[in-house]
C-alpha cells in the first residue's frame, strides 16, 4: 500500500515537484534569514568573541556597548591589579581613528591598543607575519576585511585597487604607521578595518586626549568564581565590571533595542512560514483531492482508515523532507562559501537546523491533517459517480 | 521505485547533510589569541599594583656645568665605572689660559718691580749713613739729614708695597688657576655613566637642562620607584613584603626591599613614557631596592611591582551598589 501512496505522490509530478519547491522556498528563507541574522548579531560583540582569553572586562560604569568606549585614568588598571581575585589585568585602548590612504583619502577605522608587554587581546589567527612583530618600530596589524577593502592601496587610473601588504605605510591622524602583519579578525558590526597596535603606541597615534584607557581586561584567579571578582572590583574601583558574556548580552541588546534589524528579518522569516505553510498545504490538499478517486478506490476495497492515515503521512513527509533536505542543502552551500569571507555572512548552526525542520514538520503535517479530513470524510461510493 | 525518482530524495539527504557538516562546523571556535608574554601575576593574597621605574640607589644625577662653554674633551664613555673625583668632561679653557699669561707676567714684573725696590732702598740707606755717621754736625745741614732719612723711610714702604704686589699677582695667578680647575667637571660620587649626552665641540649650557649633559648614578644596588594611585594610597603599609617582575617575562621576578616613602605626592609621570605626559591622577611614591644581580634590570625600565597589604574585611555584596553598575 505505501510503494502505491508513493506512485500516487510521485506520478503527479508537476505537483509533487511544486509542493517539494514551496517547502525548498520556505526552509530557504526560514534557515538563511535567520542564519544571516545571527551573524549579523553576532557581529555586534565579535570583537569580545575576538579577545577570548580574559574573562573580566572593566570599563566605564556609562559604557552602553563594546563600540561606544568611555576612556578612564590610566592608573584605574594598577587598581584593578590590586583587587583581589585579579590574577591578571592588562589594559586595552580601542578606539576610532581616521587613517590617511596614500591617495590622501580618510578612512576611519578602529584602533586597537593591547598591552605592550604581553599583547593579550590580539587577533587569533595571523595570516601574515607575527603578532610580536607589533613590538617593531611604528608597526601596526591591519585585519584582512580593511586590508582587502576599506584600506586597500588605491588605484592607480583604470586599475583595481591592491590589498594592503606586509610593509607598506599608513598615516593614522599625521603619525607613521607601517603594516606588519594581516590578521583575520571577527567582521565588525560597523564594518570598519581593524588596525592592532600596542597601547603606548595607540596613545600617541590617538588625537590627544586626557584619558585614554578604554577596557581594562581581566582573568580571575583560577577556583574564584566570576561574579564575586567582578563584584568586588565594581566595589573597589567603581568602575563597571562585567563578564565576557554579559558585556556580550549588554552589547547584543543594546543593537537589538536600538537598531530594527531584528523586526526586518523576523518579518521575512514569518512570512516565509506562512507562505511555505499556504503555498505546500493548498498543492497537498489539491493533489489528495486530485486523487480522491484512488483512495476511494482503496476505502472501498476495505482499506483501514489508519491505513489511509499513514499512506498520506507518508506522502507529506516524504515532500518535507524532500523540500527541506534541498532548501537546507542550498543555504549550507552559500553559508559554506560566504563563511570566512567579509561582507554579508550567514551563521548556519545546529539549532537554527533544528528550528527549521520543526516548522517544515509543522507545515506538512498541517497540510497532511487537511488532506486526511477530506479522504476520512470520502464516502467509498464517489469512486462510482 | 524507478531510478529517476530517487534522485530528487538522494539529493535531498546530500543537502541534509552538508547543512549538518557546515552547523557542525560553526560550533567550532578558532582559539582564542595566545599572549606573547604573561602578564605579571601577584605573588600575594592581598596586595596594590602599581608601575615601577629602575633608577639608580644614589637617584639618577644629572650632572651639570658651573660654567657654560664649548666642550674641549670628554674623558668618560657609557658605562663606565668612576670613582668620585674622576674628571669627566672639560671645557675650553683657552681664555682663562691666556689671562693666566698675563697673570704670571704680572709677577714677573712684580718681582723685579721688589728687586727694584730693595736697590733704591739700599741707595738710601748708604745715602743717609754717609751723613748720619759724620762726626762734626756741621759738616752737614739738619735739612740734608732729614731728607735722607725719609728717603730712607720711603723706599723702605716701597719695598713692603711691591712685596704686597708680588702676593697679590700671585693669588690673582691662584684664582685664574682655580677657574680653569673648575672647566673640568668632576664625578661627585663613584658610580657608573648612564648617559652621555654631550661631545668635544658642544656648547655646555649651565644651569638645570632638560637632557643632562651626563647621567649618571651608583648601581650596585637598583631602586625601584612605585607609583601608587592615591586611592590606593591608603591601603599602602611600610614594611611589608613586595615584589616586582620584569615586563615581558613574568618569570623573571625578585622581592624588593623597603627603602623609603616620597612623603610629597606628586602628579603621576611615569606611566605612558610618551613624550608629552598627561597628567592623569596624583600618585604616592614609594622606594624599594634589589639587589643589581637579582635581574637584568636597566635603569629606566618599567616593571610591574606587587605590594602586600592587610587583608581588608570583604564587604557585604548589598552594600555594592556604587558605580552605577545595574547589571
Amino acid at each position: 500500500m505505501f510503494r502505491i501512496a508513493l506512485k500516487m505522490l510521485l506520478g503527479d509530478r508537476g505537483k509533487y515537484f511544486g509542493i517539494i519547491t514551496g517547502i525548498a522556498l520556505a526552509s530557504l528563507l526560514m534557515i538563511q534569514q535567520p542564519g544571516i541574522l545571527i551573524s549579523i548579531f553576532s557581529r555586534t560583540y565579535s570583537f569580545i568573541s575576538d579577545v577570548a582569553l580574559p574573562d573580566i572586562w572593566v570599563m566605564d560604569p556609562m559604557v552602553k556597548y563594546v563600540d561606544d568606549s568611555q576612556p578612564m585614568l590610566d592608573t584605574e588598571l594598577y587598581r584593578v591589579r590590586g583587587v583581589k581575585g585579579v590574577e591578571w589585568a592588562v589594559p586595552l585602548y580601542k578606539g576610532n581613528q581616521r587613517v590617511r590612504l596614500g591617495d590622501g583619502q580618510l578612512v576611519s577605522s578602529n584602533l586597537i591598543g593591547l598591552d605592550d608587554a604581553t599583547l593579550i587581546g590580539g587577533p587569533a589567527v595571523m595570516l601574515k607575519g607575527r603578532l610580536a612583530d607589533l613590538r617593531l618600530p611604528d608597526a601596526v596589524i591591519v585585519d584582512e576585511a580593511g586590508a582587502t577593502g576599506r584600506l586597500a592601496k588605491p588605484a592607480s587610473p583604470g586599475k583595481k585597487t591592491e590589498p594592503l601588504q606586509v610593509g607598506d605605510i599608513l598615516e593614522i591622524n599625521d603619525k607613521r604607521a607601517r603594516v606588519v602583519g594581516i590578521a583575520r579578525a571577527g567582521a565588525t558590526f560597523q564594518s570598519q578595518p581593524i588596525i592592532y597596535t600596542t597601547y603606548t603606541r595607540a596613545t600617541t597615534y590617538a588625537l590627544s586626549e586626557r584619558k585614554l584607557l578604554s577596557y581594562i581586561l581581566v582573568k580571575a584567579k583560577a577556583g574564584e568564581p566570576l561574579a564575586n571578582v567582578t563584584e568586588r572590583i565594581r566595589h573597589d574601583t567603581g568602575m563597571a565590571a562585567r563578564s565576557a558574556d554579559e558585556f556580550k548580552d549588554m552589547t547584543f541588546l543594546y543593537i537589538l533595542n536600538n537598531t530594527s534589524i531584528l523586526t526586518n528579518f523576523g518579518f521575512v522569516v514569518i512570512v516565509g512560514f506562512i507562505v511555505g505553510a499556504a503555498v505546500t498545504g493548498q498543492i497537498f490538499y489539491n493533489f489528495t483531492l486530485d486523487n480522491l478517486r484512488y483512495f476511494a478506490v482503496f476505502k472501498a476495497m476495505g482499506a483501514t482508515d489508519r491505513m489511509l492515515r499513514r499512506m498520506i503521512l507518508l506522502q507529506a513527509l516524504l515532500v518535507g523532507f524532500v523540500g527541506f533536505g534541498l532548501g537546507a542543502g542550498a543555504t549550507a552551500v552559500f553559508a559554506a562559501i560566504t563563511r570566512e569571507r567579509p561582507g554579508l555572512s550567514m551563521t548556519l548552526n545546529w539549532q537554527l537546523l533544528l528550528g527549521s525542520s520543526i516548522a517544515v514538520a509543522v507545515i506538512v503535517l498541517f497540510a497532511a491533517l487537511i488532506s486526511v479530513r477530506k479522504v476520512l470524510k470520502l464516502e467509498p461510493a464517489v469512486v462510482f459517480k | 521505485m524507478k531510478l529517476k525518482n530517487r534522485i530528487l530524495p538522494g539529493l535531498a539527504a546530500l543537502g541534509l547533510i552538508v547543512a549538518i557538516i557546515v552547523a557542525v562546523q560553526a560550533e567550532r571556535r578558532p582559539p582564542p589569541a595566545q599572549p606573547v608574554a604573561q602578564p605579571a601575576q601577584a605573588p600575594f593574597k592581598s596586595y596594590i599594583g602599581g608601575a615601577g621605574l629602575v633608577e639608580a640607589s644614589s637617584n639618577n644625577i644629572d650632572i651639570g656645568t658651573g660654567v657654560a662653554g664649548i666642550v674641549q674633551k670628554v674623558l668618560v664613555k657609557v658605562g663606565e665605572h668612576v670613582a668620585i673625583g674622576t674628571p669627566l668632561f672639560q671645557i675650553d679653557d683657552r681664555d682663562f689660559r691666556a689671562a693666566l699669561l698675563v697673570k704670571q707676567a704680572n709677577v714677573v714684573k712684580a718681582r723685579a718691580a721688589v728687586e727694584e725696590a730693595k736697590a733704591t732702598l739700599e741707595d738710601a740707606r748708604s745715602q743717609y749713613a754717609l751723613v748720619s755717621s759724620a762726626g762734626d754736625q756741621r759738616a752737614v745741614s739738619l735739612d740734608d739729614v732729614q731728607k735722607r732719612r725719609n728717603a730712607e723711610l720711603l723706599a723702605k714702604a716701597r719695598l713692603e708695597s711691591a712685596h704686597a704686589a708680588v702676593t697679590a699677582a700671585e693669588a690673582d695667578v691662584k684664582s685664574t688657576q682655580i677657574e680653569i680647575e673648575r672647566l673640568t667637571v668632576r664625578a661627585p660620587i663613584d658610580g657608573e655613566i648612564m648617559q652621555v649626552n654631550i661631545r668635544p665641540g658642544e656648547f655646555a649650557q649651565a644651569g638645570v637642562l632638560t637632557t643632562p649633559l651626563i647621567k649618571m648614578g651608583n648601581l650596585d644596588q637598583l631602586y625601584v620607584r612605585v607609583n601608587i594611585d592615591e586611592n590606593d594610597a591608603w591601603r599602602f603599609k611600610p614594611q611589608t613584603a613586595a615584589a616586582a617582575s620584569l615586563r615581558g617575562n613574568r618569570e623573571l621576578k625578585t622581592p624588593l626591599s623597603f627603602v623609603r616613602v616620597e612623603p610629597y605626592v606628586t602628579p603621576k609621570q611615569s606611566l605612558t613614557g610618551a613624550s608629552t605626559e598627561r597628567v592623569d591622577t596624583r600618585v604616592l611614591q614609594v622606594l624599594y631596592s634589589f639587589p643589581r644581580n637579582a635581574l637584568p634590570a636597566f635603569v629606566g625600565q618599567q616593571m610591574d611591582v606587587f605590594i602586600e597589604t592587610p587583608e581588608i574585611a570583604p564587604v557585604a555584596p548589598a552594600a555594592t551598589q556604587s558605580g552605577g553598575v545595574t547589571r
